[in-house]
């Protein structure tokens, strides 16, 4: 089709013009960036929704990463750039806790287990005064410092549109990794497991190793985004990142978006944040977020492979067979 | 050479005996089928040999090893594949995506390299007959496409053994026929088949050699024609009017 060939370049330009286009306007910069994290937040989530599990547990990666990389930049004055990738580490080590416990569940019970499992990080954060300072959080964290290529500064931290471009530009990797992830020969075993466990099993897939696998890589990116994520706010306590917000929402894009789709659930972050924020939050400030509970039930009755799933007609994660995304 | 054998292979579900010390085997290069009438035990020895299940008794070899207690993906990797009585496609990825899953993991493979083989998922599905719908996605397949595409992915691990699990049922006497071409086509290729046809509209044509089964007993093996003469393999699918005339 033509549009779900032309929208993402579409969407592309557009991203890259956005802040000229905005005339550099806080409040619009702030709402896109929010949004690219979350796009980001969304495709890490779908390495793990691609092998057919549901997580809402996605806050307790979040939050591990925020504060691995607040707590290692504020206490020993290292890097950012060395804590971010560390935050992403243990996120996935707390992965492995989960999926220990959690990856024998399927389906609803798999989610309900997720969900529950968020309160054991965000409870420990919470308590651990003497490390974390408990619920007061932590204030001042350090921004992320410029980047140098040769003469050229790349400065983040100091301007909105700097931390706009840059979030971008981590979603574009993020968006190179995960389609390089699926159409490798662990995407395709992700998806036979998604669609027929035992005949996956059956032509020699090791079932519960790719699915921990993926909840590995998912919680790895989502650690690292909740760690970027610190540094970019500067402020972090645990009711903000190990908050029903991170959870809730990448699987919210990912499934209004398309699971089965690469972009779908970006896509769909970019599309529904924005529109929440430009339009319904000044309409109904109150209860503004009951557009993300009306898009899920639409989607789910009516378009179960999302809207750009839809748009691509069947045409899902596919290795050679002629469409990708 | 045996290439399968089973030793007093028992299975018990609860209080009932599924499958009663079976003794049996296989040569390499055969065409078994295996019959019997509904509860007989068939798709409970097909779970065992395919690991699904493990035997409350006895034991399985395969290619002179033991293999009664290994793991589902394991068992593909000595050799062995298997289609589903009900086919179990991946629905939502492409009919070729469907069989290039199997030969990429039926063989070596680089888990973040991607698959480069695509050709010989291609000829299997030309064997099948599905090269047509190669970008169908493989729920949209009428059933009879779903079983062959079941057999093309199972062959497409490049098996030694494969368990064919009622892959003519429901078929119409044409797509029988079909499947009659078409089996003898996989042995050509060198593939050891055992049969399970409840209806034994495929297995009369293409086996060399019957087991029959009943309430999970060996009730007859032997030549197709010996079998289906046999007064037990009669009775357990007629009834017993047979005896009392």
């Amino acid at each position: 089709m033509q549009v779900a060939r032309a929208a993402p370049v579409l969407g592309l330009v557009f991203l890259l013009l956005l802040p000229v286009f905005a005339r550099y306007n806080d409040y619009v910069l702030q709402v896109f960036t929010h949004a690219l994290l979350l796009a980001t937040l969304a495709l890490a989530w779908n390495i793990l929704g691609v092998s057919g599990s549901i997580s809402l547990g996605h806050a307790a990666f979040f939050g591990a990463g925020a504060y691995t990389s607040a707590l290692l930049s504020l206490d020993l004055g290292v890097s950012p750039w060395a804590t971010i990738p560390l935050g992403g580490v243990l996120a996935a080590g707390i992965a492995a806790i989960m999926g220990l416990f959690c990856l024998r569940l399927r389906g609803a019970y798999f989610a309900l287990a997720t969900l529950a499992f968020v309160e054991i990080p965000k409870v420990i954060t919470d308590n651990w005064d003497g490390l974390t300072r408990g619920s007061l959080g932590l204030v001042g964290l350090p921004g992320l410092p410029s980047l140098r290529l040769g003469s050229y500064h790349f400065d983040i931290s100091g301007s909105l549109a700097g931390s706009y471009y840059f979030v971008l530009g981590y979603g574009l990797v993020l968006l190179l990794l995960v389609t390089l992830m699926f159409r490798s020969n662990l995407g395709l075993a992700l998806q036979a497991i998604r669609e027929e466990e035992i005949a996956a099993e059956a032509v020699g897939i090791q079932v519960q190793r790719y699915r921990l696998l993926s909840l590995l890589l998912s919680a790895f990116f989502t650690g690292i985004t909740g760690a970027c994520y610190g540094h970019l706010i500067r402020y972090i306590e645990p009711g903000l990142v190990y908050g029903l917000h991170f959870s809730a929402m990448p699987m919210i894009f990912a499934i209004c978006g398309g699971r089965f789709t690469i972009l779908g659930p970006a896509l769909a972050a970019l599309v529904l944040y924005p529109v929440d924020q430009f339009i319904f939050h000044p309409l109904l400030p109150a209860g503004h977020e009951f557009l993300y509970g009306a898009v899920i039930i639409l989607a789910i009755l009516f378009m179960p492979s999302g809207v750009w799933g839809q748009l691509r007609k069947g045409h899902f994660v596919s290795i050679k067979t002629g469409s990708i995304e | 050479m045996s290439l399968l054998k089973l030793e007093a292979l028992s299975k018990k579900f609860g209080d009932h005996w599924a499958l009663k010390e079976i003794d049996f085997s296989i040569d390499e290069g055969e065409i078994v089928g295996l019959v019997g009438p509904n509860g007989a035990g068939k798709t409970t020895l097909f779970n065992l040999i395919a690991c699904r299940h493990r035997p409350t008794s006895g034991r399985v070899l395969f290619a002179n090893e033991e293999t009664t207690l290994c793991k589902p993906h394991k068992i593909q990797k000595l050799g062995i594949s298997r289609t589903f009585q009900s086919s179990r496609p991946f629905a939502k990825m492409s009919t070729l995506d469907n069989v290039v899953v199997g030969r990429v993991f039926g063989g070596e493979f680089h888990l973040f390299a991607q698959s480069t083989d695509i050709d010989s998922a291609r000829q299997l599905l030309e064997l099948v007959g599905l090269a047509h719908k190669e970008q169908t996605p493989a729920g949209d397949l009428t059933l009879s496409e779903q079983r062959r595409l079941d057999l093309a992915r199972a062959l497409a691990t490049q098996p030694r053994l494969l368990l064919l699990d009622e892959v003519v049922a429901g078929f119409s006497p044409v797509a029988v026929k079909q499947a009659v071409d078409l089996v003898r086509r996989v042995r050509q290729r060198g593939v050891t088949l055992f049969i399970v046809d409840h209806f034994l509209s495929l297995s009369l044509r293409v086996s060399d050699r019957l087991l029959a089964l009943d309430h999970g007993e060996k009730v007859a093996e032997g030549r197709p024609q010996e079998v289906m003469r046999n007064r037990e393999v009669i009775r357990a699918y007629l009834g017993t009017r047979y005896e009392d005339e």
